[in-house]
């Protein structure tokens, strides 16, 4: 039977210490129902995001563009259900912009060569120019009477279940997401033994991308329209939460779906256990996050030593 | 000065609960040209790389003409004037090739901090003229070199501390023919010149052919030291082992046999830079072997009918599913399979687990509705390979990374097996593994012969290729020289001459 | 295999004559655009007096990505060190100016460095959650809501020479000379890029790797805290940034860092940093000029700046790319 390793505990590990200690110095507020809702709805926004990105990072690429992609892709989407009048267009259309996104950004890692990394920076760079641009012209959209369904909670978890779900399936049971393990563990010995390598990273870059189109619609239903700061930070913000939840960078079989699920929930409960309570300062909360990340990350990768060790031990024998 | 240059008493060395090497007694006298060999495991690289100051010895004693030695780093064995051209270490391929050469000891050429990169360059050039060898560009970056230029440029960094005891692991097996000649040569002046050369090689016939004295070990302990001139492959074969190695080593008929059927047609094929119109048939149950040197090409001819390579003219046609190959996943999706030569960066997922790497090529068959992959499915046709195959493993789920180099070639070579293949391309299926694993790779291929699968075997050892096929295919620059039937022609001397 | 290395080999000026050329016609082109504005002097000035502090943090890249490391905090660092330049500069003058930036810069960048090697946590990340701590640090000291911040005025105008010409045109000429020294002809430059390529080779060369780390940390250190004090005396206020925006003051200079190793393969990357980072600003000038907004559609220009040479650049890699 499959034996449990060490470093598979830790991002569950994180998860309990961090969610009994906040439930504690917050004498028990955490576990209240409505504190447990919140924990989820402020956690969805990552967790979807995440989600995509996840497939980029087991192929050991990375893709910090999701941010303004959800940026992007919810105040062009909500510009044409406005300008057409027709508030469901809003869904579809978010999704097609962040697909669109996305490919362009599969297509320069996989045909040009370009290292994941320097071509999602520009363009988290670049798009952000391009979302203030539009945002000075068409200022802030607030969602069409006809769809202020999604604002509600019950559908915004009910959505997020479901394709979690989906993401589950096609990540952890298909060739999608064990290919994708593949590229990550050696690129070279994919491509050897017939594994379409360049197809497979177009299209993980277009889930990463379409999963933020979603992302967008749902950063949207929480606030009731697009902000002026759609979507800031969030590739840091999700890219924390997979390396938190404990896959590697280099991807592999170190990439998990309940690492994401983990990485981001222990993330959200540092920022909303943090205010629980009262320290919602930003600078508290913010000095207080960063040091707890540092630490968990650092236990994380030392139990990843093994694999470390693992190696030179196995080179010796040679 | 004594007659000994290196004594060894007793050396330990552990690596967990691996006792990697015990108790090793072993001496290099001055102008001896002494071979280490063993199996996999069996403990040669740990004590090359002791001497050379890469390990620190758990247990015993070193002298070096006579003093006691004990190297804290490689920079201390190059004061006593020893050096070591390692297995796969390689170079570091930002910096030009003259500044590997010296890469950590960069100092000596330095004025102020400023380091004098023409004289730097100018030495590096000189040791490669006075050794006699070939030099690459020194002002280049490595990263864009072949393999075989890279290890001569680790050979020259070797030379260049001027050594009186050269360590060489594994060297010939990247190099090809022309400069294997040449450090043959080296290994000679060397011993003219009254120093010593510690010699690891898995080829035994090399081995009997260059050294004076042959060291062999297994599991970490000396086994027995021979004269190189009074023994034969043979004894050092059973010495390895332990036991006398049985009769089918090789093919023991003496003619072709395969069926009629054609299972491959390659036509005209040529890759810019590697190969030129090369054309041949493969039928069913065929062995066919490619032999040459490391450059004439042979290893394109995989990756070519692979669908690896770009091909600017030519095709390959597998007529068994009617199917012309162009790219390598159409090819996995026909029934074919192919091993490459480089185990570890080519063809295994180290890190990932032996199911994984089991069920790599297969996941297309396992699939069932809706693309889903029944993990319960991936874990019985893990299982059932390993068990085939004997594995030495603690379960599927072990990280590839824990096995040894046979065990890994077994996963390698195993997860095609598990395929319903027409066709599988042998790149060096042999390289690096020791002789009971090599025996049973060979048993493999006679399995799939019978079961009619054809096989196209690449290898740079030319007894293995004359031991296994039905028909040979010497190639050089690129092309087809000439093509042997199974025969009395089946002999080293008529391809040598052709090789070369 | 001899014949495309001669190939390569033969006209090694080619490119940079090529490169200068080119460069010199769309420095004309833009002139012509502008009418004339762009070659003007006090055009140049304000863009050469612009560059010099994101060539020092792109310098500081150099270093730091040629052994593997991307530091995502060196913008919360920068603040800081320009906070400390502030301080130190009120109270004590000039030598408190370059002091306070640099012993900051280097303090700073050190204990990043400490945290890198030895926590083994993959840098950029780790640099997210300093970029964090950093952040922090700095609203607590310029805004400090029950005692008097810290940090109130600006720096002195009297102690802000050092950022205006022509002064900091020669802290880049030094800067220049002395890290090309430094990264192509010193054994620590030798040892630093060596780490990047092949570690392992490195470190079985005998090449002390926590040492060389450490060099690279100090000299990276250096460069970081020299951007602190010329940023502070080029701007003279340094705003508090909350949220990672600190992220956003390094993409200029990585953006430079980029585009310098995209035509590393021909002229020196620390050759290129400069010229690339004239071309950015020239870039962004002309747009200024031209009438596109900064702040958006300016950085639309940069991004899609980057991408472009990276595609160029890129053309014939072969290989593994991430």
């Amino acid at each position: 039977m499959k034996r449990i390793k060490v470093s598979d505990i830790v991002p569950f590990a994180a998860f309990i210490v961090l969610f009994v200690f906040f439930t504690i110095v917050s004498k028990g507020k955490m576990v209240s129902a409505y504190s447990l809702k919140m924990l989820l709805e402020q956690s969805i926004l990552t967790i979807i995001t995440a989600c995509g990105v996840l497939f980029v990072v087991a192929q050991g690429s990375i893709d910090l563009s999701v941010g303004v992609n959800v940026a992007l892709s919810g105040v062009v989407g909500m510009h044409i259900a406005t300008v057409t009048g027709q508030g469901w267009l809003m869904i579809p259309c978010s999704m097609v912009i962040g697909l669109i996104v996305g490919l362009f950004n599969g297509v320069i890692v996989s045909k040009c060569h370009v290292p994941s990394f320097t071509l999602s920076i520009a363009m988290l760079i670049g798009v952000r120019g391009v979302v203030n641009y539009i945002q000075t012209i068409i200022g802030i959209e607030y969602i069409p009477e006809s769809m202020l369904f999604v604002t509600t909670s019950t559908f915004r978890i009910i959505a997020f279940i479901v394709i979690a779900l989906i993401v589950l399936f096609v990540f952890e049971f298909t060739r999608v997401g064990r290919y994708s393990q593949a590229i990550g563990e050696n690129e070279t010995t994919a491509r050897f033994v017939g594994i379409p390598v360049d197809k497979m990273k177009i299209l993980v870059f277009a889930i990463a991308g379409l999963m933020a189109g979603i992302g967008a619609v749902f950063s949207m239903a929480t606030v009731g329209g697009t902000t002026m700061t759609m979507g800031a930070f969030l590739e840091m913000k999700v890219a924390m939460a997979i390396f938190f939840g404990g896959v590697l960078v280099t991807g592999g079989s170190s990439a998990r779906f309940y690492k994401v699920i983990l990485g981001s929930l222990s993330i959200t409960v540092i920022v909303y256990g943090l205010s629980l309570i009262g320290m919602s300062d930003s600078q508290i909360s913010e000095s207080v996050e960063g040091g707890l990340l540092l630490i968990i990350l650092f236990i994380t990768i030392l139990t990843n030593r093994h694999r470390a060790s693992r190696k030179k031990a196995a080179e010796a024998e040679e | 000065m004594g007659e000994n240059f290196l004594e060894i008493r007793g050396l330990d060395k552990f690596f967990g609960p691996t006792h990697a090497n015990r108790g090793i007694d072993l001496t290099v006298k001055r102008g001896e040209i002494h071979g280490l060999i063993g199996e996999n495991g069996s403990g040669k690289s740990t004590l090359l790389s002791q001497i050379a100051g890469l390990y620190r010895r758990d247990g015993g004693e070193m002298f070096v003409d006579g003093e006691p030695y004990d190297p804290h780093s490689p920079i201390d064995a190059n004061r006593r004037r020893i050096s070591m051209v390692m297995q796969e270490l390689g170079v570091v391929g930002n910096l030009p090739a003259g500044v590997n050469v010296y890469l950590g000891r960069t100092g000596q050429f330095s004025k102020f901090g400023i380091i004098n990169m023409r004289k730097m360059r100018r030495e590096a050039a000189g040791q490669f003229e006075k050794w006699g060898l070939d030099a690459p560009p020194l002002g280049q970056m490595t990263d864009g070199m072949m393999i075989e230029s890279r290890k001569m440029i680790e050979l020259a960094r070797a030379l260049s501390v001027d050594p009186e005891l050269l360590l060489l692991d594994e060297v010939t097996q990247s190099l090809s023919l022309n400069n294997r000649n040449k450090l043959y040569e080296l290994i000679r002046r060397f011993k003219d010149m009254g120093r010593s050369v510690l010699v690891i090689t898995h080829d035994i016939d090399e081995m009997v052919e260059i050294t004076d004295t042959i060291t062999v070990l297994r599991d970490g302990q000396v086994i027995g030291t021979v004269d190189s001139r009074k023994t034969t492959p043979d004894e050092i074969r059973m010495m390895m082992v332990g036991r006398e190695l049985s009769g089918d080593y090789y093919r023991a008929d003496n003619a072709p046999s395969y069926e009629d059927e054609v299972v491959l047609e390659v036509s005209g094929v040529s890759v810019p830079g590697e190969l030129e119109d090369v054309s041949f048939e493969l039928h069913r149950g065929e062995i066919l072997g490619f032999c040459g040197l490391s450059d004439s090409g042979i290893h394109a001819v995989g990756k070519a009918v692979y669908g690896l390579s770009k091909r600017s003219a030519g095709d390959v046609y597998l007529k068994a599913n009617d199917a012309h190959i162009v790219n390598p996943t159409q090819a996995m999706q026909s029934n074919m399979g192919y091993v490459p030569k480089d185990r570890d960066n080519e063809a295994l997922m180290i890190h990932a687990s032996i199911r994984d790497n089991f069920c790599l090529p297969s996941l297309t068959e396992l699939k069932g509705a809706a693309g889903f992959l029944n993990p319960k499915k991936l874990g019985k046709l893990a299982g059932e390979m390993r068990d085939k195959l004997s594995v030495k493993c603690t379960g599927i789920f072990q990280p590839m990374d824990a096995l040894s180099g046979g065990n890994k070639q077994k996963v390698n070579l195993g997860r095609w097996l598990a395929k319903d293949l027409k066709l599988l391309i042998l790149d060096c299926p042999t390289r690096g593994v020791d002789v009971g694993v090599k025996a049973y790779i060979y048993s493999l291929m006679n399995e799939a012969k019978r079961q009619g699968i054809a096989t196209i075997l690449i290898s740079d050892e030319l007894t293995e290729v004359l031991g296994m096929a039905d028909r040979l295919m010497v190639m050089k620059d690129g092309k087809v020289t000439k093509t042997i039937d199974r025969g009395p022609d089946f002999t080293e001397q008529s391809v040598i001459g052709v090789m070369i | 295999m001899a014949t495309t290395e001669q190939n390569t080999k033969r006209r090694p000026w080619l490119f940079p004559v090529v490169f200068v050329l080119v460069l010199a016609a769309v420095l004309l082109l833009f002139n012509i655009i502008s009418k004339g504005l762009f070659l003007e002097w006090t055009n140049l000035k304000v863009i050469i007096s612009h560059l010099i502090y994101p060539c020092f943090i792109a310098w500081g890249f150099c270093f730091l990505f040629a052994c593997g490391y991307t530091d995502m905090s060196i913008g919360g660092v920068v603040v800081l060190g320009s906070f400390a330049s502030c301080i130190f500069g009120n109270w004590y003058g000039l030598s408190g100016v370059v002091l306070g930036g640099l012993i900051t810069g280097m303090l700073l960048i050190f204990i990043n460095f400490l945290i890198f090697t030895y926590t083994k946590i993959p840098s950029w990340i780790a640099g997210i959650s300093l970029a964090m701590i950093y952040e922090a640090i700095a609203v607590f000291l310029k805004l400090g809501k029950t005692t008097k911040p810290l940090v109130s005025t600006a720096l002195a105008t009297e102690y802000r020479t050092l950022g205006q010409l022509p002064w900091s045109l020669v802290f880049l000429a030094v800067g220049l000379v002395v890290i090309y020294f430094l990264y192509n002809r010193t054994t620590i430059g030798l040892n630093i890029r060596s780490l990047g390529g092949n570690r392992d080779v490195a470190e079985k060369l005998g090449i002390n790797v926590s040492k060389t780390l450490l060099a690279v940390g100090l000299i990276t250190g250096v460069l970081i805290g020299i951007a602190c004090f010329l940023q502070q005396s080029y701007a003279g206020q340094t705003t508090v940034k909350t949220g990672l925006t600190s992220i956003n003051l390094i993409f200029q200079p990585l953006a430079i860092y980029l585009l310098a190793q995209i035509i590393q393969k021909r002229i020196n990357i620390i050759i290129c940093v400069p010229i690339c980072s004239f071309i950015l600003y020239a870039v962004f000038n002309i747009l200024t000029v031209l009438g596109v907004p900064s702040g958006t559609l300016q950085e639309a220009f940069l991004g899609a700046f980057i991408i472009i040479f990276g595609v160029i650049g890129q053309r014939k890699a072969k290989g593994v790319v991430k």
